[in-house]
């Protein structure tokens, strides 16, 4: 049950972001850039704090940055 | 009569408060959506030290928040006080978005603001990611509405002029939140205060680099501020051609002014000014040095459309001149007679009735009706010359921010480069040079504002409303005094931000949280990975 409603709450939230592309990409397309341009940075930036997890090792105080 | 004195004193201190306010705003954007970038990182791996990233640069996120909303108020305010002409005319229209924003900044904002601060140990990990996320929309969205409301004053669609009410009145709503002009705004400062808010956190982490202190926290905020300033500062300078283009098609004279365009150009040999002395008595430059064959594809996005120079434009206001002095007279016969005759004359030429406002500030006794037929042409040519902005102003606050634009594409892709290779502390004048770049990015937001608000003029609504027509008629002593109690009281909150800034950057990240022991709970990695490999 608990895994049903999660389901249908992601369904939810998938939907709502679908309507809201499809709206923001007809009549304001710059809102639409802006609203997958700053999830886009937002990813590319944690994506960047993880690859340094993978560079450096942990514990290790000498590390150079 | 119009004291042109109390206008000028009411613009004064209007761009005081203005760019005194936007100095936190710019911050507040960015931090807000950094903050949700790094509770990211730490929802997905559970490293404590993204948790202490957050907490740390998300205090001072807080106190720029703070003094940034206190700074707000008195502007919302000020709109009714010394404004109060252009708020009886665009009152039904511009009060909505900014009543929106009202409500979006106290309730929706401040309301997570609170919860993101406050909730760390009383919400789970996934519900304060969720409420991080939304102080950044919220703040974003808070931003959206001032950004609609200003794109009306420059680009005034979805509402009408009403003869019975003497004012504008919405027509569309939809109109006015998708107006092109809103949108590219909306994108272009918002991002902006991205790259401000990057350059502030590679700045202080720079500090710290350099110092060997904080040095994992620093390099790993350092790394997200780099990435997340090289996307921005991309971003801003196409965002920045988007808005430029738009200027191109809406207000003629603001781009003129701006590229410094005397005589319509001939297209493709135009060359782009690089730098030019700019003489607005005389209507020519003193200097100029260009690149040929740029002016045209950058502006017109074309190779052989012509940008119509000041000068035409100058000779293509006066007809409209003419007829908006016509419109005004309908206007007013209208008002005191309700004749349908005055009505029809006024609706014939009712689209250049800002143009007739314009010319009143010249006419004998400012009323129009006294100006004779010798008059008129002088009327005219000082009428024609008014519709263009401050050419010198425009022209260099322009490219002070373009120039900067460029500059922080450099030092982010930089200092993005060395930090993904892990070499950032072998290049202390890199890191000195970020250091000393936190203020800049913030200085070119006030360029571009000025940039955007000196072009609008002279109208508080573009084509509609003159400035001169739109302050209130305040005491001259009231509007000095209020302008210099402005003044001192935003220093002092400049004072309070740098000393708290100051403060709280220089102690550093030495909280609780990095000595705490990793919190269990639900990561995407799997639960309780993090723990395996704490971070030290
Ligand atoms: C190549 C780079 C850039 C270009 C071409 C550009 C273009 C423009 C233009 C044309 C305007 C006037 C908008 C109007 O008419 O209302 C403007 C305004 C503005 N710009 Fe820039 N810009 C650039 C870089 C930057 C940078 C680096 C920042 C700050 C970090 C910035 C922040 C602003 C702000 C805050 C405004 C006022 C608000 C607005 O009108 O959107 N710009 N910019």
């Amino acid at each position: 049950m608990k895994t049903l409603i999660k389901f249908l709450g992601l369904a939810g939230v998938l939907f709502l972001a679908l309507l809201l592309a499809v709206v923001a990409g007809d009549y304001g397309p710059w809102y639409f850039a802006w609203l997958v341009g700053t999830t886009m940075i937002i990813l590319i930036a944690a994506a960047g704090a993880v690859l340094m997890e993978t560079q450096t090792s942990s514990g290790r105080r000498d590390e150079e940055f | 009569m119009i004291d042109a004195t109390v206008v000028e004193l009411s613009r004064m201190q209007f761009a005081l408060t203005a760019l005194y306010h936007f100095l936190f705003v710019p911050l507040t954007l960015g931090m807000t959506v950094m903050l949700a970038a790094m509770e990211t990182v730490y929802f997905i791996t559970g490293k404590p030290i993204y948790k202490e990233m957050t907490q740390f640069w998300g205090k001072l996120f807080g106190i720029n928040f703070a003094i940034g909303v206190a700074t707000g108020l008195t502007m919302e305010f000020e709109f009714g006080t010394n404004w109060s002409m252009y708020s009886h005319f665009v009152g039904d229209v511009f009060g909505t978005p900014l009543a929106i924003e009202g409500l979006m900044a106290f309730f929706l904002e401040s309301t997570f603001v609170g919860l993101m601060f406050f909730g760390w140990d009383r919400l789970s990990r996934p519900a304060h990611l969720a409420v991080t996320y939304l102080v950044a929309l919220g703040s974003n969205l808070s931003a959206l509405w001032i950004l609609i409301a200003n794109g009306f004053m420059q680009d005034p669609v979805g509402a009408l002029f009403d003869p019975d009410t003497m004012r504008m009145e919405f027509t569309s709503f939809s109109d006015l939140v998708f107006s092109e002009d809103a949108q590219a705004k909306f994108v272009h400062t918002s991002i902006a205060g991205f790259v401000c808010a990057a350059m502030f956190m590679m700045g202080i982490s720079a500090y710290y680099l350099l110092t060997r202190r904080h040095r994992e926290f620093a390099a790993r905020s350092f790394r997200m501020a780099a990435l997340v300033g090289v996307i921005a500062s991309l971003a801003v300078i196409t965002l920045g051609d988007a808005l430029g283009r738009a200027d191109y098609l809406l207000q003629a004279p603001k781009i003129a002014a701006m590229e410094g365009i005397w005589d319509t150009t001939k297209p493709p040999y135009e060359p782009w000014k690089l730098i030019a002395l700019p003489n607005d008595a005389a209507q020519r430059d003193l200097f100029s040095f260009g690149l040929p064959y740029v002016l045209t594809p950058l502006v017109t996005h074309t190779f052989d459309k012509p940008i119509p120079g000041i000068l035409e434009l100058e000779s293509d206001a006066k007809p409209r001149i003419v007829r908006g002095i016509q419109a005004v007279l309908a206007l007013h016969a209208y008002a005191t007679t309700r004749d349908p005759v005055a009505l029809a004359v006024f609706r014939q030429n009712e689209s250049d009735m800002g143009y007739g406002l314009l010319a009143q500030r010249f006419a004998p006794d400012q009323d129009l009706a006294k100006i004779t037929a010798a008059e008129l042409p002088t009327i005219l040519d000082l009428t024609a010359r008014e519709t263009i902005p401050n050419v010198f102003v425009e022209f260099w606050s322009f490219r002070i921010m373009v120039a900067l634009g460029f500059a922080f594409l450099a030092v982010f892709a930089f200092g993005a480069y060395y930090s993904l290779r892990n070499r950032l502390e072998r290049h202390p004048f890199l890191l000195k040079l970020t250091m000393w770049s936190i203020p800049l990015p913030i200085l070119a937001t006030e360029f571009g504002w000025i940039t955007a608000e000196n072009g609008r003029q002279p109208w508080t609504v573009f084509g509609w409303l003159p400035t001169f027509q739109s302050a209130s008629s305040h005491a001259l002593g009231y509007m000095l005094f209020s302008l210099i109690g402005f003044a001192l009281l935003y220093s002092s909150f400049i004072a309070a931000e740098l000393y708290l800034m100051f403060k709280f950057a220089r102690l550093g990240p030495e909280g609780r949280a990095a000595h705490a022991p990793p919190q269990p709970g639900p990561t995407l990695a799997g639960a309780p990975g993090y723990a395996d490999k704490p971070w030290q």
